[in-house]
């Protein structure tokens, strides 16, 4: 990995993690969008594109409700898409490698959260005792600083998971992997994590059956015309 | 105490909205969106309180505690904006029916907006998404998605302190408006289609692959809905989905090797 594709995916971890709740929730930091962007600075943007979609599909079920702690889909993206185009497309590291590399990275993301979270708490402590005191303009430094902080963290976060990544393809290297999964196969396993994730998210207790059913018509018909 | 010069301005509300998107900043578990949503609301505070002491004791009173759905906030910061307006006139009562009003709207826009963006938009846009990049493989999927998700997302964070604003006390009309119903359900539809989709999909791809290509999408598809099914034995604890894929993929990994072994 080159120094500019690594300056590349700090500035990118950066982005993800203020996106992902301290500024905006643009969803630039979801899995399908992180996919190609990681690609794009490792000069693979089509396998990006494909671990972008898997990606996203295992994350699909989490959601950030109230103050629920769920793991960074951004920088399991990032980790997993940069551990597969590392470990390369002929290479003896298979995509289960990516997924456990991504995973790894989901929970530093995760692990962190809580590090800003506390670290916050003490600011807006601060920023509570120097407002008493009469100093309106301590709400807009405590912003700065936890903004500040959370780019810095932003950046120590995508180095540790992608430090993973690459101690997992050297390590794995020399394993007992035969060869990667074929593409097709990473595909047929991803649809399927999608069509479950939304089916127990949109669908529980067979509600919605009606347009359910469509979409499965509307699926068979776009894929037969896709194919054919 | 403030005259009529003193009222906010549409420029103030803007300045609000756009500040919303940092409502998150400064998240934690004491006064959780707290200090965000009185940083945003500053531009109003200082309108209405040209006097330091008398701002600085208003905005104190802004960082007990907030929480919301960071896109509906915006209204609640409206609603804030208009009272604080009444506060500011000096208005009977306003300081409490502001403090009342804000801790109503805390559950309330929390509750719609999960619902609405992240247990409705986002998922059925994503679900559409991994089924359009897996089928295409174009990049320009996550163009559309991010188009597609901000266009309904970000409008609500503009909006939202205009129509606050202008509703003030009277904000629960704007909540019982059958919008908010509508849209998550049409969210929620959206979704089973894409669930569908997906299913109809993943099978017909698989069915073209031969045995194999139909064999990995049953097996993930069985494994998969397995894994997430509640172990009684466990303590109801479910298997999350990143481990329970990649538990599958090792399980399809060993079994592409053993076969192309074997052929090989």
């Amino acid at each position: 990995m080159t120094g500019t594709e690594l300056a590349l995916l700090a500035l990118l971890g950066v982005a993800i993690y203020l996106d992902e709740w301290p500024a905006f929730q643009t969803m630039l930091s979801r899995p399908i969008v992180v996919g190609p962007l990681t690609g794009l600075a490792l000069g693979t943007p089509a396998e990006g594109v494909l671990w972008g979609g898997v990606f996203e599909a295992i994350h699909l079920g989490f959601l950030p409700v109230g103050a629920a702690r769920v793991p960074s889909a951004g920088l399991a993206a990032l980790s997993g898409t940069a551990a597969a185009v590392l470990a390369g497309s002929a290479g003896p590291v298979p995509a289960a490698l990516a997924v456990a590399v991504g995973i790894a990275g989901g929970e530093i993301g995760r692990g962190v959260d809580h590090l800003q979270r506390r670290w916050n708490g003490r600011t807006a402590e601060r920023v509570r005792r120097r407002v008493a005191e009469g100093d309106p303009g301590a709400v807009g430094r405590g912003v700065a600083a936890a903004l500040a902080r959370a780019a810095l963290l932003g950046v120590a976060r995508t180095a540790a998971a992608l430090a993973v990544a690459l101690a997992a393809v050297w390590v794995f290297d020399a394993g007992p992997w035969s060869g990667p999964l074929q593409g097709s196969v990473l595909r047929q396993a991803a649809v399927a994590a999608a069509a479950v994730a939304g089916a127990r998210l949109f669908v529980v207790g067979g509600a919605r059956r009606t347009a359910w059913g469509m979409g499965v018509g509307a699926g068979v018909a776009l894929a037969w015309l896709g194919t054919a | 105490m403030t005259g009529a010069s003193h009222r906010p301005t549409p420029g103030d509300r803007r300045r609000i909205a756009w500040r919303s998107g940092l409502l998150q900043s400064v998240w934690n578990y004491e006064t959780l969106q707290a200090v965000g949503f009185a940083w945003a609301l500053l531009p109003g505070l200082d309108r209405l309180y040209p006097d330091r002491e008398a701002r600085s004791r208003r905005l104190a009173a802004h960082l007990e505690i907030f929480n919301s759905n960071p896109y509906l906030a915006s209204l609640g910061l409206g609603v804030a904006l208009r009272l604080e307006a009444e506060v500011a006139r000096g208005a009977a009562g306003a300081e409490r029916r502001l403090e009342r009003l804000l801790r109503a709207l805390r559950g309330t826009l929390g509750a719609l907006g999960d619902q609405l963006f992240w247990a409705g938009w986002r998922p059925a846009l994503g679900l559409a998404a991994v089924v359009a990049v897996l089928g295409t493989g174009s990049p320009w999927v996550a163009a559309v998605y991010l188009l597609a998700y901000n266009t309904l997302a970000q409008t609500v964070r503009a909006r939202g302190v205009d129509a606050g604003y202008a509703s003030g006390a009277g904000i629960a009309r704007v909540l019982q408006d059958p919008f908010w119903r509508r849209a998550t359900e049409a969210c929620r539809t959206a979704g089973a289609f894409a669930a569908g989709a997906a299913l109809g999909a993943g099978a017909t791809w698989a069915l073209a692959g031969g045995v194999r290509g139909a064999g990995v999408f049953s097996l993930s598809l069985v494994l998969l809905w397995l894994a997430g099914a509640r172990a009684g034995s466990r303590g109801g604890r479910v298997l999350s989905p990143p481990l329970a894929f990649l538990l599958i993929l090792a399980l399809l990994s060993a079994i592409v090797h053993f076969t192309d072994g074997a052929s090989g």
